[in-house]
This record gives C-alpha cells, sequence and structure tokens, in this order.
C-alpha cells in the first residue's frame, strides 16, 4: 500500500497534496474497502454456517430471504442495528460502550498483514505473523471489558474464562508458528508463501512430519484462540446464556458477532499461509491480471476451506470443561509443541534444503487419510440406508 | 499419568474425533428431513394426517340427537349446550351448542360417547386468530329440531352421508368386548 | 417466587491477606439448558459450586387436585401433562390405579397395546433425554438427530391415536382405539430403520472422548446413596442396582416378553456417575425396541377394552399402583370414598426425588457440571411440579 500511496502523491490522482494528507486519505480508502469486505465475509460466513449446520443435522436451514437465503444476514444485521439499545443500568457505562469498539480494532488490525495476492497485501510488515498474533490480543481485552462493565456475574464468568483461554492458548500456536519459520527464516507473511510452491507437496504442511503435527496443533489452538467449539466455554450457550455478550444487544451484539465469524476467516488464512501453499499457483498463464486473480481466488479458497471445516467441528463436537481446556493445554498442547520445535530444529540441521522423499511421503500419508476418510463416510451411509441427495442446496 | 495412559488420550481423542466427523461429513449427501410447510408442499398437510388425527372440534348439527353426552364427558367444561324437550311436540330442541376452542385440550373424550359422530375432531390445526372470542365456535343459528336416528337405515339423502361419516368417526374407537380383531 | 424465599448467607473467607467471598448466582428459570423451569440458587466461589440450591414450583398446575374435581374418566388428559415428555406411562399408571380399585379386568390385547405405547413413549423420552444432555453439553448435532428420531415415533403414535404429545390413549379397562390397519408394517419397518440408527449415535457422541471427559466421574452415587436418597429408573441403575418395575413387580403384559435391564458398571469412570446414568438411558433405548418387536409380532386377538360404567364409581378404598415410566418408578396413590370424583390423588415422580438430590451432589463440581448433573439425572419440570 506504501509503494501505491507514494505513486499516486508523486504523478496520480493525489499529486500536489502534502504526504501525510495523501498518506491519510490512502489509508482511509484502503480502510474502508477492506471493512466493507469483511462485513460481507462475516455475514456469508454467518449464513454459511446455518446452511451447513442445518445440513449436518438433517434439516434446511434459512433459505428464503433471497435466493437459497444468501442476504438473510443482512436480514438480521439491520434487525439488529433497529433494535433498542439497553444498557443496564448498574453497568459501567464507558467500559460497556467501548468494550465492542475495542474488540474490533484488535480484530480489524490482524487484516492489515493478511496477504490477498502477490503484492496485494496492505501492508507486507517483515514481522508479519509476529504482528497478527500480538494485536489479536487486542480482542480479548475487549471480551474482559464486555464481561466486567455488564455488571452481571455469568457475563464474569464468560469474560474471564475467555481471557484465561486466549492467553494460555497463544503459547502453543506461537511455537507452532516457530516451527515454520525455521523453514522460511523470515516473518514475513508475503515471504513465507514465497518459500513455498504451487504443487501440494512444496507446501509446509508435508514438508516434514513435525510441521504435519504442527498444522493440527496450530489449527487447535487458533480455534482456543477464536472461541470456537470445542472451546467456545466463553459463549457457552447452555450455561451463560451468551457468556461475556449476554447483556449486549442490538450493534454492540452485533459487533461481537462480526469479530467471532471474521475471526474464522483470519484462522483460514494465517493457516493458509503458513501451511498449505497461500496464493501459489503454478505460471499457467503471461497474462499478469488472469494470475493475479487466480492467486486471489486460490488464497480465498483455501481459506474458506478451513472455515468451513471449523464450522464442521463446531457441529460435531461438545465443549470441554474449563478445567479440562487448561489442562489439554498445558499439559498436552504445550509439551507436544515443544518437541515438535525440537524434531523441526533436528530436521532442518540434517536436511538444510528439505528432502523431496520425505514431501512426497508425507503427501501420500496425508492422501492415506483422506481416502481413509472417505471409506468410513461410505460405510456410515452403508449401515444408515438414509435417503441421499448430492445436490448441497436441495 | 503414566505414558501410556497419555499416549492412549491422545490417540481415543483423534480416533473418536476422526470418527464424529466422519459421521456428520456422510450427513452433508443425506437429504434433509425438513417439510417447508406451509407454502413448499406438494400436499396440504390436512390432507395427510391420519382419520383419528385430533384437530379442532367440529359438530354436524344436522345429526345432532341433543343427548348431552359430550357436554357431560368434557373434562374442562368447555362444551356448553341447551337442549330442552319441547312439552307439546316431544322432540328435542337445540337452542345452543357452543364449544369454547380456547379451552378445548384436544383429548377426543367429548366424541367418544356421541351416538352418531356428530360431534367429532377434524384435521384443521390452523385455528389461531387474533381475537380469543372469535374461538368460541357457535354452531345454532336460530333453534332447530334436534336428530332422531331412525330404526333401520338412513333415508334422508342430505343427512345419510354426514350420518355415515360419523359412524365411521365412531368406528375407530375400540369398543368393550368386540372380537373384531385387526392384524 | 420471591426472591426472598431463600436465605443465603454469604461466606467470607479471609486467608493470606485476600478477602474473597463466595459469588450467589441465580441459574433462573429462564434458562436454556434447564429442563423446564427450574431454578438454581449457586453458591460457587469461582468456578467451584458450593452448594446447589433448587427452587421449585414455577410449573405447578394442581393437577392432583383438578382430579378431585374432574373425576376419574376426566382426568385421563390430565395424566398426560404430569409428564409430558413421556405421556402413555402417565397414562397407564392412572389407568391401572382405577381397575385395581375397581377390580377391572384389562383383555390381552389391551395390555399387548399398552406395552406398545409405552415402550415407543419410552424410546420417545430417552431420545429426547439423550439429546437434551448431548446439546447441554455443547454438541448440536446429536439433538436433532434425536428429535428426528422422535419425530417419526411421534407420526406412528399419531396414527395410533391422533395426538402426537398428549396421547389420551389409554382408558381404565383397556385403550381407545385399536391398532390401525398397516400400523404392524410400519412399526417393523421404523424399528429396521431406527437401529443402526443407535448406533451411529453412540459412535458420535456417546463414544466421543470430549463427552466421555465431560460426564465421567461427575457426580458419582453410589448404589447406598442412590437408595437413600430415593432415585429411581435409569438414575438408580446408573448406580448399579438392577431394579426394574417392569421386572420386581411386573404388571401389565411385560412377564411375557424377554428383555434385559442394563446396568451401569461405571465402565469409563466411577460406578454412578454421570456416564453410566447416561449409557443406562442408550441401552434401555436397544432394550425398548426388543419389547416392541416381541409385542407387534405376538399380537393376540379380542377386544381391546373392557366394559366399564361411563360413570365410574368404584368402592370406597386406597391403591398404590407402580409403573416404569422412563423417568422411573411412578407411583400412583388414589383414594376413592365411594362417590364418582377420587378423594386423593398423589403421583410419585422420579423427577423430585432427583431434583431434591442434587443440592448433596453438586458439592464440589463445576458450573458447568451442574448442567450435565440436571441433564443426566433427566429431570423434567413438569414431574417435578405437577
Amino acid at each position: 500500500m506504501q509503494q501505491f500511496a507514494d505513486s499516486l502523491l508523486a504523478d496520480g490522482f493525489l499529486a500536489g497534496l502534502p504526504t501525510p494528507v495523501g498518506y491519510v486519505l490512502v489509508v482511509a480508502f484502503f480502510a474502508f474497502v477492506l471493512l466493507n469486505f469483511i462485513m460481507l465475509i462475516a455475514g456469508v460466513t454467518s449464513w454459511l454456517e446455518r446452511r451447513v449446520w442445518a445440513r449436518i443435522q438433517s434439516r434446511v436451514g434459512p433459505n428464503r430471504v433471497g435466493p437459497q437465503g444468501v442476504v438473510q444476514w443482512l436480514a438480521d444485521g439491520i434487525k439488529n442495528i433497529l433494535k433498542e439499545d439497553i444498557i443496564p443500568e448498574a453497568a459501567d457505562k464507558p467500559l460497556f460502550k467501548g468494550a465492542p469498539y475495542l474488540a474490533m480494532i484488535g480484530f480489524f488490525g490482524a487484516w492489515v498483514c493478511v496477504p490477498f495476492g502477490d503484492g496485494l497485501i496492505i501492508a507486507d510488515l517483515n514481522v508479519g505473523v509476529l504482528y497478527i498474533t500480538a494485536v489479536t490480543g487486542l480482542v480479548v481485552v475487549g471480551i474482559l471489558m464486555a464481561g466486567w462493565s455488564s455488571n452481571n456475574k455469568w457475563a464474569l464468568l464468560g469474560g474471564i474464562r475467555s481471557a484465561a483461554q486466549i492467553v494460555s492458548y497463544e503459547i502453543p500456536a506461537a511455537i507452532a508458528i516457530n516451527t515454520v519459520i525455521l523453514l522460511t527464516g523470515t516473518l514475513s507473511m508475503q515471504g513465507i508463501i514465497q518459500a513455498q510452491g504451487w504443487a501440494p507437496w512444496n507446501w509446509f504442511l508435508f514438508d516434514n512430519p513435525f510441521t504435519f503435527v504442527a498444522f493440527f496443533l496450530f489449527f487447535v489452538a487458533l480455534l482456543a484462540e477464536g472461541n470456537r467449539t470445542p472451546f467456545d466455554l466463553p459463549e457457552a450457550e447452555s450455561e451463560l446464556v451468551a457468556g461475556a455478550f449476554t447483556e449486549y444487544s442490538g450493534l454492540r451484539s452485533l459487533l461481537f458477532f462480526l469479530v467471532e465469524w471474521g475471526n474464522l476467516y483470519i484462522i483460514g488464512a494465517l493457516c493458509t499461509t503458513l501451511f498449505l501453499g497461500g496464493w501459489q499457483v503454478p505460471a499457467f498463464t503471461e497474462n499478469a491480471f488472469l494470475l493475479g486473480v487466480a492467486q486471489v481466488l486460490t488464497f480465498f479458497l483455501k481459506s474458506y476451506f478451513l472455515v468451513f471445516v471449523t464450522m464442521w467441528i463446531r457441529a460435531t463436537l461438545p465443549r470441554v470443561r474449563v478445567d479440562q481446556l487448561m489442562s489439554l493445554c498445558w499439559k498436552y498442547l504445550v509439551p507436544i509443541s515443544f518437541v515438535n520445535l525440537l524434531g523441526a530444529m533436528l530436521w532442518v540441521v540434517a536436511f538444510p534444503h528439505g528432502s523431496i522423499v520425505m514431501r512426497v511421503a508425507m503427501f501420500l500419508f496425508g492422501l492415506a487419510i483422506v481416502l481413509y476418510f472417505f471409506s468410513r463416510v461410505a460405510s456410515h451411509l452403508r449401515r444408515a440406508r438414509p435417503e441421499m441427495t448430492w445436490n448441497p442446496i436441495s | 499419568m503414566g505414558l501410556g495412559n497419555y499416549v492412549r488420550n491422545i490417540r481415543e481423542t483423534l480416533g473418536t474425533i476422526f470418527e464424529g466427523m466422519a459421521i456428520t461429513a456422510s450427513h452433508f449427501v443425506r437429504k434433509p428431513y425438513t417439510i417447508q410447510y406451509p407454502d413448499r408442499m406438494e400436499i396440504r398437510v390436512q390432507d395427510a394426517l391420519p382419520f383419528r388425527y385430533r384437530g379442532l372440534l367440529d359438530v354436524d348439527l344436522e345429526i345432532c340427537t341433543g343427548c348431552l353426552a359430550c357436554e357431560r364427558a368434557c373434562p374442562i367444561d368447555c362444551i356448553v349446550i341447551d337442549a330442552e324437550k319441547d312439552k307439546t311436540t316431544k322432540e328435542m330442541i337445540l337452542k345452543r351448542f357452543d364449544i369454547d376452542l380456547a379451552k378445548c385440550m384436544f383429548c377426543g373424550l367429548c366424541s367418544e360417547p356421541c351416538p352418531t359422530g356428530s360431534i367429532h375432531h377434524t384435521p384443521e390445526f390452523e385455528g389461531a386468530d387474533f381475537s380469543l372470542e372469535s374461538l368460541v365456535r357457535r354452531y345454532v343459528k336460530a333453534p332447530l329440531v334436534a336428530y332422531k336416528p331412525p330404526k333401520g337405515p338412513e333415508t334422508d339423502p342430505d343427512v345419510a352421508p354426514i350420518l355415515a361419516r360419523g359412524l365411521r368417526y365412531l368406528d375407530e374407537f375400540a369398543s368393550p368386548g368386540d372380537p373384531k380383531a385387526r392384524e | 417466587m420471591s426472591t426472598n424465599a431463600i436465605d443465603v448467607d454469604v461466606l467470607r473467607e479471609t486467608g493470606a491477606g485476600l478477602e474473597t467471598e463466595e459469588m450467589t448466582l441465580n441459574m433462573g428459570p429462564q434458562h436454556p439448558s434447564t429442563h423446564g423451569v427450574l431454578r438454581f440458587v449457586v453458591k460457587a466461589d469461582g468456578e467451584v459450586m458450593r452448594r446447589a440450591i433448587p427452587d421449585i414450583g414455577y410449573l405447578h398446575r394442581s393437577i392432583e387436585k383438578i382430579a378431585e374435581k374432574v373425576g376419574y374418566h376426566g382426568f385421563m388428559p390430565y395424566t398426560d401433562r404430569v409428564d409430558y415428555v413421556s405421556a402413555m406411562q402417565c397414562n397407564q399408571g392412572w389407568a391401572m390405579a382405577c381397575e385395581k380399585l375397581a377390580g377391572i379386568e384389562v383383555p390381552r390385547r389391551g395390555e399387548y397395546c399398552r406395552v406398545i405405547a409405552c415402550e415407543f413413549g419410552r424410546l420417545a423420552s430417552h431420545l429426547l433425554s439423550v439429546g437434551a444432555t448431548g446439546m447441554d453439553i455443547g454438541a448440536v448435532t446429536p439433538f436433532t438427530h434425536a428429535i428426528r428420531e422422535r419425530e417419526y415415533i411421534n407420526d406412528i403414535l399419531e396414527e395410533l391415536c391422533g395426538a402426537r404429545l398428549t396421547f389420551n390413549y389409554m382408558r381404565i379397562g383397556g385403550c381407545a382405539w385399536d391398532i390401525p390397519p398397516g400400523f404392524v408394517k410400519r412399526a417393523f419397518a421404523y424399528l429396521d430403520r431406527f437401529e443402526p440408527l443407535i448406533d451411529e449415535y453412540n459412535e458420535l457422541i456417546s463414544f466421543n472422548k470430549i463427552y466421555v471427559e465431560r460426564l465421567a466421574n461427575v457426580a458419582p452415587v453410589s448404589p447406598q446413596q442412590a437408595i437413600a436418597w430415593n432415585l429411581v429408573g435409569p438414575n438408580l441403575r446408573g448406580s448399579g442396582v438392577r431394579y426394574d418395575v417392569r421386572k420386581d413387580v411386573p404388571y401389565s403384559a411385560y412377564p411375557e416378553f424377554e428383555f434385559d435391564v442394563p446396568v451401569g458398571t461405571g465402565e469409563r469412570g466411577t460406578l454412578g456417575d454421570s456416564y453410566d446414568r447416561y449409557m443406562v438411558r442408550m441401552r434401555e433405548m436397544k432394550e425398548s425396541c426388543k419389547i416392541l418387536r416381541q409385542a407387534l409380532a405376538g399380537l393376540p386377538a379380542g377386544p381391546v377394552v373392557a366394559k366399564v360404567a361411563r360413570t365410574f364409581r368404584p368402592p370406597a378404598g386406597h391403591v398404590y399402583v407402580r409403573v416404569e415410566a422412563s423417568r422411573g418408578d411412578m407411583g400412583w396413590f388414589v383414594v376413592s370414598d365411594g362417590t364418582a370424583f377420587p378423594a386423593r390423588v398423589h403421583i410419585r415422580t422420579g423427577s423430585f426425588a432427583a431434583m431434591a438430590a442434587i443440592e448433596e451432589m453438586s458439592k464440589g463440581l463445576m458450573i458447568a457440571d451442574l448442567v450435565a448433573v440436571i441433564a443426566t439425572l433427566d429431570i423434567v419440570a413438569p414431574e417435578v411440579d405437577r
């Protein structure tokens, strides 16, 4: 974005304006575009989640508002905005009002480093991954503020659970990131992607068994960061109504929910960047525009597939209890991730440029798992003998 | 917690989550069971319900004998009937037959003792309305003579089909000592 | 219900220079996971509960008093509402009590129809229970699958008696409707479809490690405690006590059928923990399928109802009858004074005792566990309050 702004100021659209003003204008423009994109993604994700859930639960889900219900999220959003704004009388008003915005800031700031394509990134910080991990920590502060200022003991419980959970799960996430950084030597998001290739066996996921394990550790840790089942105690519906967000209504609660759904995309984007090859596509054409489009599409589809997996997991698994959550983090994820990191270090020392044999072997192993999965699905269908349909929107 | 336990926990977790996700994945290709009532259906729901379905009550005044068996049987006092024997003609005159559907609990105890099946449940269930008064169904518009079932088959062509339906409805109820065995 | 009705004194602890206070939380009558309107006043130290005091009465409808007004025949629809999740067994309890008072014998086919109806009711109730347990623990899909199966059972029972929840199927002396044509075929087709789905349900959620960890070792109840606290049904059998009214105080046509009584064995934790109670319900569903197959195949010919006067006037006296409802041993105590209206009816339900036992069981549990305990004890508000 910096180069784009500079080029505009030099001899483009904004020539003649003082530099700071020009920068501010460009930043505001990109922020506006990005905000719209995020709102759209978060909204459509909420609709897709409801359809995916419904299909898993043998029902249909919203399919009336707009074709196949795609505009349902807009209807829900408008309804939420028009709702009465209720603030509990004994709530701490400045904190209550400010909490959703703090969560939004934390969440929004992470999008600065999301690489949509080659060169399509707002700011390619050379500490990109670290920056994202750090700035999403602001969401914790937002949730804690929400829980405390609601003057509601259940909300407070939800807020504290969330804080404990997110802070603890930063550690396995960071160590899993390190396992990948060992292979790239750079924290910049574009740099990590450029160190991978377009073919699956050139992804970091299949590079060596340690990064394979690191992917799952990272995914689980990010699920916990995003307050998603099986780690969604802070919003455990059946115990705490809505956890930290119980007292929120109208636009403020909408902001919290948008943060949650948008976070799913960040999870997908991070995992794609680090492990699934990012936007890499084979150079199938000379046309730069077409290539750019293909790259953006690849990145989007890969991230969205992981978002879909998150929704699928949420429909399948129950939630863990607080002490089990903590024990899972500190007794299982942290030691395993440390051992993993050691293993990865030894691997990098032994094979500084990786080993194509191991890559292909890991890829075949992954393929075998996927095939075994489909065979299990087929056996369940054989046993239940239900009425089947291949139409995803029936 | 020994190392064996530790490894077993991890293995069990991964294994059971894998199986669970296979089951939910298999649901992606199963047909949903939702019936999208009321506008995306092939037939009306009311036509698909069994004959015994206990929906809203209805009274066929053509075959009501004025015996007050339903009023006595109702546990919730939602049926109010005014019937008196005319001194001169010795006929039962029905002056009022009100059913308060807001009170009715659809138990079926009124239709069981009816001799002709005049009061019966219909497959209608869409009775919601904005005013409570509209739920009190008043069946008698003007005083009328109650029905007297003839000794032989019913000859009046208007009443015969109604009576046939009423008796078919009553036939669904089991009667004591009836050796008729249906499979 | 006033909030002053419960006197809670707050415990203040001062130790190591840090003053901590117990939190008093209200898990109020409106709550997504209490099964019906139940209220708990929870005194918690952070996440760990010290006491969970139940507050009942939100669904009290004076059903027992209403019996004294509507008479014996008219009370049958009200018995559906005593436990509307599994209404058939409540119908049977009342019918059996009146029959015992007046010495009426139910024809054999009527007894078979009653067994079929009750076992379908048991399936429906257990499906709802295990589905709701799954949903409280956080898994939303098993709930919808269970409700989908329950809808099928509702369709079958709708064919049988015309209603889906409040059946009013039985009468004093037998059943009100005979089996319609095609019913046995459809019931068998459903059972063939349903039994593999129990296994699928188990693999989806019952054996899931996270689920097992949530339920195992939570609120274990030893057999002696279970008997002392008056727990019945799957709660009692989950603690290892092999007591089932259908086998120990047999009634109706149950002596003619072969079935097992599943009992908890502490397979994944301690004997009598929440997981045992949950698995007993899953296994009981399979046993119910067994009974249903035998009953549907062996339906005798004949009438389904005995002749009973329209105004039922049993001789004076009192009777206590027990049936194995889905939630356990349901006792019906009826006092007759020779008139057409009972003098007193009392219904002893399994959920009432379980609700009282929660206060003892919940010491030292976490708040998340309280939800699991309520769910696995299968407490429904209409049974508690009547």
